[in-house]
């Protein structure tokens, strides 16, 4: 039966993914070594440099399952680690912030609520204006940068106090924390779409937001949902990361976006919406950071790893057209409609 | 009839909002800096803005055919380093190559077209979502500028090169000074003239507003929107790689950064300009009107004095501004044929109150 | 009784012999025969589900046809594209015109052929002369220049057909052209295809209004279920004779006992929404079956889809139960008693790459909601297996793709879904569009069982029999405003006299329903 057929053609490029890994992995650990590549610290390595990226794959991949995007993060990204720099270190002649010395237990909490609200405006614009999310989230990265600008005045600070490192550098005996922290936020995120009343809402709608509606659910709202989501993870992310490298720059986050992109779609969640899963989109971040790592021990030129990676993110989107090809196959007969 | 005087109104209004915006916007750059409305000033709004415009012209084309392209800035820095790399020295950045200019052109317009090449066999071959194979390779490309010239920039290139960019076609003496009149000006206005000449007076213009109309409408009529698709995308790598001679030439010099967030404001100009972004609608003259308007408020902000950082952010802003300008547009000439229909119909007219759509 | 032609000297254009096309589960077109001349205005009738679409499909090279001949000019046809079907003449103007809006009228003649001078350059001047020139040769006069927004929809339809005839087509399949077209632009519409006739054009007339098949068509073809009922000369037939062979006989009637109570559960008082319906009454009883219908344009679907807050409802009041029904939204809808069966299911019915257990319980999860948002599985579960059996759900499983259900199972699916939200008032549009036979027969049976727990069901259909087979009463719709009652049993309440009454006849004596 031809539903069949595409059915399974459809399942193999699905998992597709798991054995690209797994081909990956062994081909990295030939051409390296096993003890190098497999070794425990770099393993953490591996693990370390997804942690941040992943994050934003979580708030992205909501979006996409909504069939929106959200190119607006790295601009939420940049803003909160601004502004909590610049409310948390005191002055100086270099690297100084604005000198107000504000607990990071109120600072954290005021970065989380700004990405969220940043969502909430991109929500807005487009499900009550509808206008096209692409451009707008595309805009509002822009002006969220912007605003960085101003409040950083192009200068960068450091040194935010350890008790605001914690997430991005605080460890566990000899394991970093984060990389605890965000395999278990895909988990129970993963888990809460699949048995919520609001993970539900976002697979309808997604998928078939006119049905979605007719069936009472509110679209609109959903979406605006997802893309607070995105805001929080995108904030929550700058924490992590400001953590980390403990110096912010209007710059920071440049360049995630197509990277978020990239794992969601590698991992499965469909440009077309409702379709695909947070485990996926996990194994996408993993997908990357593998890559990276090896191409990194191979010494090859950083700026090569770049070329590398837009050409598997090239290669994620024609396979993911292919399947929404396979997709219109399952639609009815297309005869002419004599009765609308 | 009162309806369709009205209509008409907002039609032409519509049609050309860019023009009343630009002046409004001289008349409020006139009344903020006394400095704007300067012949000096005025000379050099064009110049800033010119590699923009061709950008304006590429994204343009493929806009009306319903695709975006957005590596087009990406493709300028690829072009103009490039071109650096063959022109300079070994100590300004280059390869010590040194060829003559009229051997790098043709190679930059080549290496710019070949990227429209691979943008349009993705978009119509493989048939990936146009936005994201153009961000993608807006990032591709950028990371290969840096691979051929790491983290370098190639400047001082020959005068023949820098002189589109830069270059002056005649001084006028005025008020005891020379002002001098730019060739990148004249080279802007003339190529939007060829722009406009392929959109109005060509097959190939015609089909491209055909196929962003309505592809399968196009198709019946005979139209083979594969190629269109193809050939818009070819001529906005070719306009790109033309931008990119146009500010390298200026700048004398290609940097990594060369053409860095440029596409908002290309997006944002083309919009205001009457490109819509369903496709199919919008004339090039506008689109000029868009790059003369960015001019404008380019100038004039930085008279004022206004931080550069400022500057991008008011982009950002503007670019939402003008894309809910044309979600209105659109809507508004949606309803229009809505309530033509309803006008039509006697169906609940006996009631007071006239309910429109 | 094959009667066929009048005029023996008029070559056929197009000669189709013994169709066969069977598709899973439904056998579309059995042995039919169908025969054009040139020049001729040919309707084709039938209800829905008689084949005309598959005919059709076939003939524009859409599908093929599993056994048969095709004839085009004299010519045997194999297995055709739709390019291949478009060269050999035929074309297809859909119900909704397939134009590019955004360029000008002569644009969308001449597109793809536009003139230009020895360099190659568009003299404009030259192009708008050759539409103008064009059109008044089929005798259409437009204003070129003006954009195709500003000419009227029935214009559109003329150049459609005018631009296929450039295209040498000597076979124009008209779907349906007259729905949205005010009287006074459909006799234009009419006079154009006149003129075309004579010019040795023939035409494919589809439509549901008999009325306009009289008026303009020299034979017809009837189907019904796959099978071909009659080929006629118009001139020797009467409205009455015609309905009678589209509607064939009745589904067997239910002996349904009349489970109504007295009290008015949906009441609709002067529901007015411009340029849809007008000064709408209502009353429905509860457990009360009510049939509307109406031709396409009637304004019934739009009815429908105000009352569930899809669309905007208009000026007027409405009441459940006898509390004001304020709907913003379906949610609302649902909330305040009121539930409704989409007529397209794919868009709007089911989320198809949703399981089957899903898109039951959506509107309904709340029910099932626990701390933090969390939806009880279990409970969702048994509501779910719950219907599954009663309503006769055939699917491997609660996590089947509901995509993947059979037509009519897939309608079962939505059908629980609204039950679900225990309705006081349950709309249903073209139930039974799409489904095999056996399938419909599930289906009444679960309406009249919803009829008798008590929900009233308004039912708008154009299926005239199955909704005499079910329904208490029927409404007919004309242009906006109620204008027939026809009630269970009443000696007039007939297939013929229902046809005649959507079709606008009669009107005079519109009874109005309190």
């Amino acid at each position: 039966m031809l539903l069949n057929k595409n059915d399974f053609r459809r399942i193999i490029l699905d998992q597709f993914l798991w054995i690209i890994i797994a081909v990956i992995f062994i081909t990295f650990s030939l051409w390296i070594g096993f003890d190098r590549f497999l070794s425990g610290t770099n393993i953490i390595n591996i693990l370390l440099h997804s942690t941040v990226l992943g994050i934003l794959v979580i708030g992205q991949s909501i979006c996409l399952l909504s069939k929106n995007f959200d190119l607006s993060a790295e601009g939420t990204v940049s803003l909160v680690t601004v502004i909590a720099a610049f409310l948390m270190v005191p002055t100086s002649s270099f690297g100084g912030g604005g000198g107000y010395e504000i607990s990071p237990f109120i600072v954290i909490p005021l970065m989380l609520v700004i990405g969220t609200i940043a969502g909430f405006i991109n929500g807005r614009l487009i499900t009550k204006l509808r206008m096209n999310n692409f451009i707008v989230t595309l805009s509002m990265q822009l002006v969220l940068r912007g605003l960085s600008y101003i409040i950083s005045g192009g200068l960068q600070i450091d040194n935010p106090p350890a008790a605001f490192n914690w997430l991005g550098t605080g460890t566990v005996g000899p394991i970093p924390f984060a990389i605890i922290f965000t395999p278990m936020l895909f988990i129970l995120i993963n888990w809460y779409l699949k048995n919520s009343y609001f993970g539900r809402q976002l697979y309808a709608v997604g998928s078939n937001s006119e049905a979605a509606n007719a069936s009472g659910f509110n679209s609109g709202r959903v979406v605006t949902i997802a893309y607070m989501i995105s805001g929080f993870m995108a904030a929550l992310a700058g924490w992590m990361l400001l953590g980390r490298v403990q110096s912010s720059y209007s710059k920071l986050g440049a360049g995630f976006t197509l990277e978020t992109v990239a794992a969601s779609v590698i991992g499965g969640i469909s440009l077309q919406g409702g379709l695909g899963s947070l485990g996926g989109a996990f194994a996408g971040v993993m997908l990357l950071s593998v890559v990276d790592n090896g191409l990194n021990l191979m010494d090859v030129n950083p700026f090569w790893v770049n070329g590398i990676r837009g050409l598997i993110i090239l290669l994620a989107l024609v396979i993911d057209s292919q399947k929404m090809r396979y997709k219109l196959k399952v639609t009815p007969q297309s005869q002419p409609q004599t009765q609308e | 009839m009162k309806n369709n005087l009205l209509h008409k109104l907002l039609l032409a209004l519509f049609d050309n909002l860019i023009w009343i915006i630009i002046a409004v916007a001289i008349i409020i750059f006139s009344l903020l800096s006394d400095k704007f409305f300067t012949i000096f000033n005025l000379v050099n709004i064009i110049p800033r803005v010119a590699a923009i415009g061709l950008l304006i012209i590429g994204q343009s084309f493929t806009m009306i055919t319903g695709n975006f392209d957005l590596s087009s800035e990406s493709n300028v820095g690829f072009t103009a380093m490039i071109a650096g790399l063959l022109l300079a020295t070994s100590e300004n950045g280059g390869l010590g190559l040194m060829w003559p200019t009229a051997v790098v052109i043709p190679i930059m317009l080549l290496a710019g077209s070949l990227v429209g090449v691979i943008n349009g066999l993705l978009v119509t071959k493989l048939k990936v979502n146009n936005l994201i194979v153009t961000i993608a390779m807006l990032m591709i490309l950028r990371g290969v500028i840096y691979i051929i010239n790491p983290g370098v920039s190639a400047t001082k290139f020959p005068g023949s090169y820098n002189w589109l960019g830069s270059g002056t076609l005649f001084k006028i003496p005025y008020e005891g000074k020379l002002v001098s009149f730019p060739v990148s000006a004249l080279f802007v206005l003339i190529t939007f003239l060829v722009a406009f000449v392929i959109t109005r007076y060509r097959e190939f213009g015609r089909n491209m507003y055909a196929v962003g109309a309505n592809r399968n409408a196009a198709e019946a009529a005979g139209i083979q929107s594969n190629k269109i698709i193809l050939t818009v995308y070819i001529i906005s790598g070719f306009c790109a790689a033309l931008a990119g001679l146009l500010t390298s030439g200026r700048m004398d010099t290609a940097t990594p950064r060369t053409g860095a967030d440029w596409i908002f404001q290309v997006q944002a100009a083309s919009i205001i300009g009457g490109i819509s972004l369903i496709g199919g609608r919008g004339n090039m003259i506008g689109a000029m009107g868009g790059m003369l308007l960015w001019g404008i408020i380019d100038t004039g902000l930085n008279l004022m004095m206004v931080d550069p950082l400022l500057i991008d952010l008011l982009r950002g802003l503007l670019l939402l501004f003008a894309i809910l300008l044309d979600t209105y547009k659109v809507r508004y000439l949606h309803s229009l044929a809505v309530n033509e229909a309803l006008s039509d119909t006697k169906i609940g007219l006996k009631h007071k109150k006239l309910i429109y759509e | 009784m094959k009667t066929n032609n009048l005029n023996n000297k008029k070559p056929f254009i197009l000669q189709m012999k013994s169709i066969y096309k069977t598709f899973p589960g439904v056998q579309a077109l059995r042995g039919v025969d169908f025969n054009l001349y040139s020049g001729e205005i040919h309707g084709l009738v039938g209800k829905n589900g008689a084949g005309k679409t598959t005919l059709v499909a076939i003939l524009m090279g859409l599908q093929a046809p599993d056994a048969g001949d095709i004839k085009i000019e004299g010519h045997q046809v194999k297995v055709m594209t739709p390019g291949e079907a478009i060269k050999a003449g035929v074309a297809y103007v859909p119900q909704r015109v397939d134009l590019m809006d955004s360029l000008t009228v002569g644009e969308n003649i001449l597109a793809g052929q536009l003139l230009k001078d020895k360099l190659g350059f568009i003299n404009w001047p030259d192009n708008y002369h050759e539409a103008e020139r064009r059109l008044k040769k089929l005798g259409l006069h437009l204003n070129v220049r003006s954009r195709l927004e500003g000419i009227s929809m029935a214009e559109q339809t003329m150049l459609v057909i005018a631009k296929a005839i450039f295209s040498n087509a000597k076979l124009i399949i008209l779907d349906e052209p007259t729905a949205s077209l005010p009287r006074k632009d459909i006799e234009r519409l009419f006079g154009f295809i006149h003129s075309l006739k004579e010019k040795g054009v023939a035409f494919i007339y589809i439509s549901h209004h008999i009325e306009e098949v009289f008026e303009i068509c020299d034979r017809v073809t009837i189907l019904r279920d796959g099978n071909l009922v009659d080929v006629c000369n118009v001139s020797e037939l009467t409205m009455g004779k015609l309905t009678a062979k589209i509607a064939g006989e009745n589904i067997k009637e239910n002996e349904r006992k009349s489970t109504q109570e007295d009290k008015p559960v949906l009441n609709v008082n002067g529901l007015t929404r411009r340029g849809f319906y007008e000064d709408i009454n209502l009353s429905i009883k509860k457990g009360e079956i009510v049939g509307i219908s109406g031709l396409q344009g009637c304004g019934v679907e739009t009815l429908g889809k105000g009352l569930f807050a899809m669309e905007n409802r208009g000026i007027g009041e409405v009441e459940i139960n006898g509390k004001p029904f304020l709907p913003r939204n379906p949610r609302d809808a649902f909330t305040q008693g009121l539930a409704y069966l989409p007529q397209d299911r794919y868009h709007f019915g089911l989320v198809g790459s949703r399981t089957v257990k899903e898109n039951i319980t959506y509107p309904v999860l709340k029910r099932f909601l626990m701390p933090f948002g969390l939806i009880k599985n279990s409970d969702e579960s048994d509501l779910v297996a719950e219907y599954i059996e009663s309503l006769g759900i055939v699917t491997p499983s609660h996590n089947q793709t509901a995509l993947l259900l059979s037509g009519g199972n897939q309608q079962k699916v939505i059908f629980a879904k609204l039950a679900a939200t225990r309705p006081s008032v349950l709309i249903l549009h073209e139930p039974t569009q799409g489904i095999d036979v056996r399938a419909k027969q599930d289906i009444y049976r679960i309406i009249d069982e919803l009829g008798t727990q008590g929900v009233s069901i308004i039912i708008i259909s154009i299926e005239i029999h199955e909704l005499i087979g079910v329904c208490d009463r029927i409404l007919v719709m004309y242009e906006g405003r109620i204008t027939h009652e026809f009630l269970k049993g009443d000696n007039k309440t007939t297939s013929e006299n229902i046809l005649l009454a959507i079709e606008g006849e009669n009107n005079r004596n519109a009874i109005k329903q309190k």
